[in-house]
C-alpha cells in the first residue's frame, strides 16, 4: 500500500517551484481579498442593524417618556360640609350618596381662589373657567379620601389633583398654542393662566407612579390611565404560561429525545411540533377562543385563558430548544451514566438534564419573552379595550377577572384619538421593552452560572 | 524481552464466568461481529485484539447490553454470565451494568467534581452506610487507578478539568468503585503515558485477583503483559482465541500470525 504512492510522481521534485514567503501569490491574495470582503460585509451587516436599534430606541425613548411624567395641581380645598354632609351627621351612608358632581365645584373654588389671592391677571372671572385645568378624576380622588376619613369635612386640606390633559399637554410641548384655536377643551386664555400658575408651583410636572401602577381610565381622561392593572393581567398570564409550559414542554422532550422509540410516529410527532412554532399566533388565538371559551366555558378576557393560549403558543418554542439542548449534550455522557449501572432515567436526571439546563432555560425565558409581547391572539379572547377599575386582589382574582395585558394596552391606546394615550403608549412600550431586557438578561446570567460551573 | 514475561506466567485454570455462543451484531445492514463463540474465565484477563473497525468494541458492548442504547444495533445469540442469558426478558440491564463495569474507548468523566465522578455509583447502588464509608470506597477506587495522589488534594475540583490520561484513571476508579464481577476496558490506555499505562497494567493484574477483566487494546506488549488469554478479531470474525502466550509464540492462523507480525492491521 504504502510501495504504491512512491513511484506515483518522481519527477516532482524537479518541477516544484520554489516558493518565496514574502511575496504572497497570486491565490493567496485572492483568498485574502475574499476574506477582507466577507468581513466588510459582515461589518455593514451589523452596523445597518446597530443603526436601525439606534433610531428604534431613540424613537421610542423620546417619544414614551412623557408618559411618565405628569401635571399635578396643588390646592387646599375646603371641604364644605354644607355640600358634603347635609344633615351634618357625618353617616358614611349619607356622605356616599354625595356623588363625585358635590366635589368638582370645591376643588373649581379652590383653584379660583388661589387665582384670585394671587392677583393674576386673567379674563376667566368664573369658577366655572377653571374646569378646563383640572381633570376630570380629580373629583372622585378627593371623594374617595373623604369617604375614608368622614372627619375631614368641614376642613380645609391640601390636595396634588390631577391636571387636565390638556395642560399636562401644554407643559410638555404636546398641545401647542396654535392648535388651541381648534379645541373647545381649553382656550388660550388657560394656557396664560398656567404660565403664571406654574412659577408659583400650583401647577407643577412630577414624577408620574401612577402610570406604571395605576389602571387604564376613559377615552376623556388619560391623564389618569396606567399601565399597572395590564401589568399585574400579563403577570397572571406568564405565571401560567410558565407553570403549565416549563414542565410539560420539558417533560415532552425528555420523552421524545430520550426515552421514544424511534419510528414514523415520533418523526411525524417531530414535524408537527415544528410547524406548530410557524402557525401565526392569530391561529392560537382563534383555538383559545372556540375551545377553552366557548366549549369548556372559561371567563372570557380572563388571564387564565390568556396563558392558555399563550402556553400553547409557547410549547412548540419550549420543547425545540429543549430538545436542542438535550441533543447537545454528548453522548459519552450517558454512556458513562449507563457503563455504572445507572438506569437511564437516573442518567437523564443526574447527568444530562443539568448539562442541558442552561439551554432549557433560555429557550423557556425567550418563548416567555415572545409570550409577554403576543397582541394578537390576546384581542380574539376578549383582553383588549376592556377600562379596570380595581387591581386584582389575590392570585384567583388574577387568574379569572377580566383583565388586560401590557401589549393589548398599548394597542387599545394607540387606537384612542387622544393623542395624550399615544403618548401612553409610547410609555407602555417603554415598560414592555424593560421587561423584555431584563428577562433576557436573566436568561444570559442564568446561562452563564451555569456554565460556570464547570 | 516480553517473551520472557509470557512464559514465566502461570495460567489459571479458572471456573468460565462468561459464556457466549454464535453472537452476532448488525448494525443496521453492516453485520458487524459475525458467529462468535467465546469463553472468558473468571479471574483472568481477557484481551481482545483486531486491526481497527474489527469488532471489539462492539462485542465487548454486547457483554453490558450497552449496544441496546444504539437504536440501529440488533444483537442475536447467547451471552450467558454465571449461566444466566443476560438476553433474557426479565433481565435488567441496569442491574447486569452494576455487575459488569466498563471503562470507554475516550474518557468521559461527568461534569461534575473528581469525588462525585467516583461516589455515583456507589452512591445509587446505594454501597456505602455513611459518609465516612463512602469516603473510604472514593479513596480505595483512586488509589487502585493509581491516581490518588495526584488528586487527593482537589476531590472537589471538577474531573473534567484534569488531563487526558488522569481523565481516564479516574473513569477506571469509578468502574472498579461500584466493585464489578467484570470489567470491561475499551483501549483504557490509549491516552496514557508509559509510566500511567504501567500503573494501569499493575491495577488490571490486581484486578484479577477478584475479577474478570475483559481488555481491548491495540498494543500487542499491552496485551502479552497483562493478558492470560488474548482473541483476535478481523472484520467481524473471531479468528483465534485461546492461551495469551500461545498466540504470541504459536499462532494458528496465518491472519493472527500476520497481523502480530504488523503485516496487516
Ligand atoms: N454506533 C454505530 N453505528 C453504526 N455502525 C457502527 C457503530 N459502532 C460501530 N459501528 C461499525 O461496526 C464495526 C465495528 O466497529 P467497532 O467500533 O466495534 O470497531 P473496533 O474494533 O472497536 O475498532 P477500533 O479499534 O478502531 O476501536 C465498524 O464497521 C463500525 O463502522
Ligand atoms: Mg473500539
Amino acid at each position: 500500500m504504502t510501495d504504491a504512492s512512491l513511484p506515483a510522481n518522481p519527477a516532482a521534485p524537479e518541477t516544484r517551484k520554489s516558493v518565496s514567503l514574502v511575496a504572497p501569490d497570486a491565490r493567496t491574495q485572492k483568498r485574502k481579498a475574499a476574506e477582507a470582503r466577507f468581513r466588510m460585509y459582515g461589518i455593514a451587516g451589523i452596523a445597518t442593524g446597530i443603526f436601525f436599534l439606534v433610531v428604534l430606541l431613540s424613537t421610542i425613548v423620546a417619544s414614551g417618556t412623557g408618559a411618565f411624567q405628569q401635571t399635578f395641581i396643588n390646592v387646599s380645598v375646603y371641604l364644605d360640609p354644607a355640600k358634603l354632609d347635609k344633615k351634618g351627621n357625618r353617616d358614611p351612608e349619607d356622605i356616599k350618596k354625595v356623588s363625585t358632581f358635590g366635589y368638582t365645584p370645591l376643588i373649581q373654588q379652590a383653584l379660583f381662589d388661589v387665582v384670585e389671592t394671587n392677583n393674576l391677571e386673567t379674563p376667566l372671572a368664573k369658577r366655572g373657567d377653571m374646569k378646563a385645568l383640572i381633570s376630570a378624576s380629580a373629583a372622585a380622588q378627593l371623594r374617595d379620601v373623604v369617604l375614608e376619613n368622614p372627619g375631614l369635612i368641614g376642613e380645609t386640606v391640601d390636595f396634588r389633583i390631577l391636571a387636565s390633559s390638556r395642560v399636562d399637554g401644554y407643559l410638555k410641548d404636546r398641545v401647542k398654542r396654535e392648535d388651541v384655536v381648534r379645541d373647545k377643551n381649553i382656550d388660550a386664555e388657560h394656557l396664560d393662566l398656567i404660565d403664571l400658575l406654574v412659577p408659583l408651583g400650583i401647577v407643577e410636572k412630577t414624577f408620574n407612579m401612577d402610570f406604571v401602577t395605576g389602571a387604564d381610565a376613559s377615552e376623556s381622561r388619560p391623564e389618569a390611565a396606567g399601565i399597572g392593572v395590564a401589568m399585574a393581567g400579563s403577570f397572571f398570564m406568564m405565571l401560567v404560561v410558565l407553570v403549565l409550559s416549563l414542565p410539560i414542554g420539558v417533560a415532552a422532550s425528555i420523552y421524545l429525545e430520550e426515552f421514544a422509540p424511534k419510528n414514523r410516529w415520533t418523526d411525524l410527532i417531530e414535524v408537527n411540533i415544528a410547524n406548530l412554532a410557524a402557525v401565526p399566533s392569530i391561529v392560537f388565538g382563534i383555538l383559545g377562543l372556540a375551545v377553552f371559551i366557548q366549549f369548556m366555558h372559561l371567563p372570557q378576557s380572563a388571564p387564565l385563558v390568556g396563558g392558555l393560549v399563550l402556553t400553547l403558543m409557547t410549547l412548540p418554542t419550549i420543547i425545540i430548544s429543549t430538545r436542542a439542548s438535550l441533543k447537545a449534550v454528548p453522548p459519552s455522557i450517558r454512556d458513562a451514566a449507563l457503563g455504572v449501572g445507572a438506569s437511564k432515567m437516573q442518567a437523564v436526571f443526574h447527568h444530562v438534564l443539568p448539562l442541558a439546563a442552561p439551554g432549557i432555560l433560555t429557550g423557556t425565558i425567550i418563548g416567555l419573552a415572545q409570550a409577554l409581547g403576543e397582541t394578537a391572539p390576546l384581542l380574539l379572547i376578549g383582553m383588549v379595550g376592556f377600562i379596570a377599575s380595581n387591581a386584582p386582589d389575590g392570585i384567583a382574582s388574577g387568574l379569572l377577572d377580566p383583565n388586560s395585558a401590557m401589549p393589548a394596552q398599548i394597542y387599545e391606546w394607540a387606537k384612542r384619538a387622544d393623542p395624550a394615550f399615544y403618548e401612553r403608549a409610547w410609555g407602555g412600550i417603554i415598560i414592555l421593552l424593560v421587561f423584555l431586557i431584563t428577562m433576557n438578561t436573566i436568561a444570559v446570567i442564568l446561562r452563564r452560572r451555569f456554565e460556570r460551573r464547570w | 524481552m516480553n517473551d520472557m514475561r509470557i512464559l514465566e506466567r502461570t495460567v489459571d485454570t479458572n471456573e468460565v464466568k462468561i459464556v457466549a455462543k454464535g453472537v452476532q451484531v448488525f448494525y443496521g445492514d453492516n453485520h458487524a461481529i459475525k458467529d462468535v463463540d467465546v469463553d472468558i474465565q473468571d479471574r483472568t484477563v481477557t484481551a481482545f485484539i483486531g486491526p481497527s473497525g474489527c469488532g471489539k468494541s462492539t462485542f465487548l458492548r454486547c457483554l453490558n447490553r450497552m449496544n441496546d442504547t444504539i437504536d440501529v444495533a440488533r444483537v442475536e445469540g447467547d451471552i450467558r454470565i454465571d449461566g444466566e442469558d443476560i438476553y433474557d426478558k426479565r433481565v435488567d440491564p441496569v442491574q447486569l451494568r452494576a455487575k459488569v463495569g466498563m471503562v470507554f474507548q475516550k474518557p468521559n468523566p461527568f461534569p461534575k467534581s473528581i469525588y462525585d465522578n467516583v461516589a455515583y455509583g456507589p452512591r445509587i447502588h446505594g454501597l456505602a452506610r455513611s459518609k465516612a464509608d463512602l469516603d473510604n470506597i472514593v479513596e480505595e477506587a483512586l488509589r487502585r487507578a493509581a491516581i490518588w495522589d495526584e488528586v487527593k488534594d482537589r476531590l472537589s475540583a471538577p474531573g473534567t478539568g484534569l488531563s487526558g490520561g488522569q481523565q481516564q484513571r479516574l473513569c477506571i476508579a469509578r468502574a472498579v468503585a461500584t466493585e464489578p464481577e467484570v470489567l470491561l476496558m475499551d483501549e483504557p490506555c490509549s491516552a496514557l503515558d508509559p509510566i500511567a499505562t504501567a500503573q494501569v497494567e499493575e491495577l488490571i493484574d490486581e484486578l484479577r485477583q477478584n475479577y474478570s477483566v475483559v481488555i481491548v487494546t491495540h498494543s500487542m506488549q499491552q496485551a502479552a503483559r497483562v493478558s492470560q488469554r488474548t482473541a483476535f478479531f478481523h472484520l467481524g470474525n473471531l479468528v483465534e482465541y485461546g492461551e495469551t502466550s500461545q498466540i504470541f509464540t504459536n499462532p494458528q492462523d496465518t491472519r493472527t500470525e500476520s497481523y502480530i507480525t504488523g503485516r496487516i492491521g
